[in-house]
Order: structure tokens, then sequence, then C-alpha cells
């Protein structure tokens, strides 16, 4: 059994419903549609700025019920990236 | 003037910061003396030429100023910065440009070098500080303004551990006397938050023909403030002059500036403090229908809320100062608070005083009694856009507000009452406890509700009190409740003014629960203003008028304690702020 945080809810949630809430985050904050933003591609050529990108950071805490460094985004700057790095056996909830 | 000197008594000894601020007021004089060399006519000459008041640097040379920017464990004398502030006051009460021009913008520099470099940059940097040098910090590009992460300058890796610098600073103070500069560059060409690192560039290393200045640029106020610019072509840099990590630029600064953002704005008090003493002296000379302008009522309501603005501006500052050494996980919220409200704060104050001096605040004649004041007035303004804009700020604490909400309004744990205890030791500056962001927790907005049981029901004051601090409390609780379903559209830079206005409402609780913890937890306080309530009554009053609205005045018994506080320490040439008698021993 992952000891990753998305493994780790309780209600089992998949790696796909997390990569489909990170890109509905991510959207809302740049005002585009979850479709317009490819895995593949920073954040910040969406307009994510850096600043904002630590609070949604935070909003990932939440989300998962963890705890992350705030530059979390800084360093995973793609939704692959960042849901690679989330869904790692390392990131214990 | 380099600076490169060893300053003649700079070296630092036991002296207390009691014992050094006095020694640094005793050394500038009185400077309303024609006589004194280091006097405010003095002053307004060498403004009236644009230049530096060479004087003045000299006298900071040999208190050996630069010695306060340097941790005690790199040789120098910084242990505390809220000392740091109030000894940088007396200098920002006697020139602003000497404040910001001689050592302040070394300061800003050298916090990157303390928070992130490796311990052989921290000595270099020490080195050139405690001789007296002087390090620009090179941030600013005219085309990006605050928006550090579209930074053009480059350092990018070259191979064979060099990095090659290209491209341009500008308006960027002391560029073209300092020794060495602290640059902000990329070192990445693809956009994102890790493609920045601060640089050390020692000027005495760069190769002939690499680097040129940019002609000087004038401004309205600072007018000695020497602001230049510099271009690199292909300078070649080894990687290790990197502070810390490659990338890690955008976190240092984040973390750093946290420092020089809560106390710069601190330190422009002093500015406040010369306007208010200016126009004092002018209505007290000033005959009008009789008598002097001091006895007119509008007169006393005026100043005696100038005064208020600056205690509650010194109030707040101190807490959030403090809170860089006690609660440092919390202080980036405060260091956007305090610039956000303090600036406005002391801008729209010196901006009352001028109605007050009329005609006479226009005077510029170096020999004119009053001139200083408009210099102050010019000086004041950078306050508000110098090292960050307030409005960056604003639109930083509105993109925090939900999770503000969610994270630390809801009644919790309180602040360390050390905050708040003006007596209380702090320990030395936890540079590496410093966070790139605070996550949306702070505790000093709750605290607030927490203190207010220890009022007494029986005392009519502390029922007055609670009445106009009750008010702040459930204006956490609505505004928990707006901000928690602000919607995400509302929190970028077209958001609307209503919701700008929650960040106003916001601060304004923040400033709230500063002055209502800090006159509970000193009710030891020698000096009986700060254990009596009315200080604190015309503070909540003050605060209490909606953001915009025209306020009502201060209850007349309130008014006349604040005159009679301001006339006493106008006599006794005491300060006007937190620390009348310089600072505590200690």
């Amino acid at each position: 059994m992952s000891t990753s945080a998305v493994e780790n809810q309780a209600d089992g949630r998949s790696t796909e419903d997390l990569r489909a809430w990170l890109t509905q985050c991510v959207a809302l904050h740049v005002q585009l549609t979850p479709e317009q933003i490819k895995p593949d591609v920073p954040l910040t050529d969406y307009g994510l700025d850096s600043i904002y990108a630590l609070t949604v950071a935070s909003e990932i805490e939440d989300h998962l019920g963890i705890d992350l460094d705030p530059t979390v985004m800084w360093n995973h700057p793609t939704i692959d990236d960042l849901v690679g790095f989330l869904t790692e056996p390392e990131q214990t909830a | 003037m380099t600076g490169t000197q060893p300053p003649s008594d700079a070296a630092p000894g036991p002296a207390t910061a009691q014992a050094r601020l006095a020694a640094l007021d005793q050394r500038l004089g009185d400077p309303w003396d024609s006589g004194n060399p280091l006097g405010f006519t003095a002053v307004l000459e060498a403004d009236e030429r644009a230049e530096m008041f060479a004087d003045g640097e000299s006298a900071l040379d040999a208190y050996g100023l630069n010695a306060e920017f340097v941790p005690v464990a790199h040789g120098g004398r910084l242990t505390r910065v809220d000392h740091l502030v109030e000894i940088m006051r007396t200098v920002y009460r006697r020139d602003p440009c000497l404040g910001l021009g001689y050592g302040f913008s070394s300061f800003i520099s050298s916090v990157n070098v303390w928070t992130a470099a490796d311990p052989d940059q921290q000595r270099q940097v020490a080195a050139i500080l405690l001789r007296g040098g002087k390090i620009a910090a090179a941030y600013h590009e005219l085309a990006h303004g605050n928006d550090m992460a579209r930074t053009d300058f480059q350092a990018l890796p070259s191979g064979a551990g060099r990095l090659l610098l290209n491209g341009r600073k500008e308006v960027v103070t002391n560029i073209q006397r300092s020794d060495a500069m602290v640059m902000f560059a990329r070192t990445d060409a693809r956009q994102g938050s890790r493609s920045h690192s601060q640089v050390l560039v020692e000027k005495d290393r760069v190769a002939d023909g690499k680097m040129s200045y940019l002609p000087r640029f004038a401004s309205a106020g600072m007018r000695g403030v020497q602001l230049g610019g510099v271009e690199f072509r292909d300078c070649p840099l080894p990687e290790h002059r990197v502070l810390g990590n490659l990338g890690q630029g955008l976190e240092t600064m984040l973390k750093s500036f946290q420092i020089t953002r809560t106390t710069l704005v601190g330190m422009f008090t002093g500015a406040l403090d010369t306007g208010l003493r200016t126009t004092l002296r002018h209505v007290h000379d000033r005959r009008l229908y009789g008598r002097t302008a001091a006895e007119l009522p509008q007169v006393r309501s005026t100043l005696a809320g100038v005064f208020l603005d600056l205690l509650m501006s010194e109030v707040f500052a101190t807490v959030s100062t403090r809170a860089l050494h006690l609660v440092p996980a919390e202080t980036g919220i405060y260091a956007q608070a305090v610039k956000y409200f303090v600036s406005k704060t002391l801008i729209d104050a010196m901006n009352r005083l001028s109605g007050v001096l009329g005609a006479h605040f226009y005077i510029r004649d170096p020999h004119s009694t009053n001139a200083i004041f408009q210099k102050m007035l010019r000086d004041i303004q950078p306050a508000g856009f110098g090292h960050i804009a307030r409005s960056v700020c604003q639109m930083s604490l509105l993109q925090q507000l939900p999770l503000l909400a969610r994270r630390s309004w809801q009644p919790g744990v309180p602040a360390p009452d050390d905050l708040f205890r003006l007596d209380a030791d702090l320990p030395p500056m936890p540079f590496d406890r410093l966070a790139v962001s605070a996550g949306g927790r702070e505790r000093l907005s709750s605290s607030l509700a927490a203190g207010l049981q220890a009022l007494s029901a029986d005392d009519p004051a502390h029922r007055e009190v609670r009445r106009l601090a009750e008010g702040f409390v459930t204006d956490l609780a609505a505004l928990a409740e707006e901000c928690s379903r602000l919607p995400v559209t509302e929190l970028a830079v077209d958001a609307s003014s209503h919701s700008y206005d929650l960040t106003a409402r916001y601060t304004t609780i923040l400033v709230a629960a500063a002055c209502y913890e800090t006159w509970r937890h000193n009710q030891h306080h020698p000096d009986p203003f700060w254990r009596d309530p009315t200080w604190l009554i015309a503070v909540l009053h003050r605060l209490s008028a909606p953001a915009g609205a025209v306020r009502a005045p201060l209850p007349e018994h309130i008014e006349r304690h604040l005159f009679a506080e301001l006339t006493e320490r106008h006599e006794a040439g005491q300060g006007f702020g937190i620390n009348k008698n310089g600072l505590p021993a200690g």
C-alpha cells in the first residue's frame, strides 16, 4: 500500500482526481478553463505569479491535509511536476 | 566620498544601545542652532545643491553607523532591529537623505547576506561595512518596478564555473559610489520563480571596460540621495559570488526584506517628528487674533491628532519589529501591513501639518526657521513607494485574506506577551527562521479578543476601551465571514474597490490589537502616560472611522490630554514617539 499523501486520503482520492483538482484550482486563479491548462507547461506561463503561488500552496495543504514547503509550486512548476511530487511515496500525510 | 577610511571611533564596544543612541544624538547636536555645522541650515543647503550632506556623513562615519547594520557575530553591533530603528530615527529626524543615502541602503543589501550567504561572503560584507564602505542594493529596473520575477538583468551560467553579467540596473541608491553591490539577477533564462539569484559584485574585481554608469536620476524628494544606474556587458563573475544557491534569489528576497520593509517605514516616523516639532515652534511664535496660533482650538486639534498618528504608527511598527525576533514565521504579514498602514498615516499627517503652517510650509530658504518642513514633506514620500510600493503590499495582503480567514481569524492562541512588553529583552535576530510566506498564519489580530478579558468592569475608562475595542473584534468576525467567501476573481489585480477595502479593515484591526496589547502589557511602564488608557481610547476612537470617512473629532478631554503631553514633550525637548527619552536602559 502506498504511503503517498494522495493514496492516504480516506476517500481514496486518485492521482487523476488530484490532477483534475489542481488544474481546476490553477485555472480559477488565472481565469482560464481547465482545458486551457496543459500539464507540461510552467504555470507561470499562464500568469500564475510567484507570490500567488505561495498562497495556492497553502490551498493544496488544506485540500490534502498535509504540510508543504510554501515554495512547492516554485520547485515543481507544471501540473505534471506537482502531481508527481505530491504522489511520491515520501509525501506522507 | 567612498568611505574607505576606517572610522575613527567605530570599533564596536560594549556600549548599550541606549548609550549609543545618546552618543549619536550628542554628536549631531541641536538641529535648530544655526551655528551648528550639523544643524538644519546646513542640511538644507546641501539639499538645495542636491548633494549628500557631507559633514553629516563625516559625523556618521565617526560614529560608525555602518556597525549598526552588522550582526555582533560578524563584528558589528546589531543584535536588536528595534534598537537599530530607534538609532536610525535620530538620523531621519535630522536628514532622511542621510538615513537612506548614508547607510540604510547598505542594510537593505546586507540583510540578503546575513540571511542567505555563506560564512566567507558574510565576512567579506561585514569587512566592507565595518571599514565604512557602502554596498548598493541593485534590484530595480525601470521596466519592471516591483515585479522582481520579471527581472531582466542577467548573470547566466557560461560554463567553467562562471556567470556572465549583462544588462542594466536603474534608479539605485549609491550605485556609483558603493564599494560592492548585491545584484538581483536572472540566473536562468526560463520564466519561473527559481530563475533568479543575488550575486555579490565587488567593484575592484570587475574587469576593465565591462561596467559603466548611467547618468544620475534627479528626484523630487531625497534630493541628495545619489540615485544612479549601471550597465554590464559580458562581465564574467565566479559562480561562487552567488548568495546561497542558484535560483534562491526570490526566496532570499522575500525572507530578508521582511526585516527592511518593516524597519524602514518605522524609521520614517523621524521625519514626522521633525515636521510636528517645526509646526509646534511655529504656532507658539505666531500671533493671530491677539493670541498665539497654539491657542486656537482647531490648531490644537490638528496637532493632537498628528501626535496620536505618530504614536500609533510607532506602536504598530514596534510590535511588528519585535515580531521579527519573536515570531519570524508570521512577519510576512506584518511587514506588508506596516508598509500599508504606517506610510499613509505618516504622509497624511504631514499633509495636515502643512495646512497648519499655511504659506510657511512653502518656504525653501535654508535660513528660514520653517524651511526644514518642506524638505521633510518631500523626503517622507518614499515611505509609500520606496523599497516596495504600498499598493503592492495591499495587493499581496488581499490575496491572503481567504487563507487568513480560514487559518487565523477564529478565536485561537494569542501572540506571546513579550511581543508587546517594551521592557522585555529580545533574542538576537533569527535570520534563519524567516519564512518565505506566513501561510495565512498570524496571531496578532486574534490577540485582541483574548486580551479584552483583562479589562475591569468597574472602571469607566476600561468600559470605554472595551466598547471601542469590541467593535474591532466584531469586525474581525465579519471580515472572516466575508473573506472566506471571496471568489478567486476578487483576489487578482483587477479586484473591486470593495475587496481592496477589506485589506484596510484588516490592517486597522491589526493596529488596534497592537495598541491594545501594548497598553495592557505595559501597566508597569515608568511613564504614567503609557499606563493611562487615554492614549489607547484615542487610538481606538481614531481607528473606528471607516476607511475614507471624515473622522469625528476626538472627545475634548482626550484631545486636551494629548495636547498637554505633546506640549510637555516639546518643552522638554523630548521625542514625540514611543521612546520619548531615547531607549530604555538595558
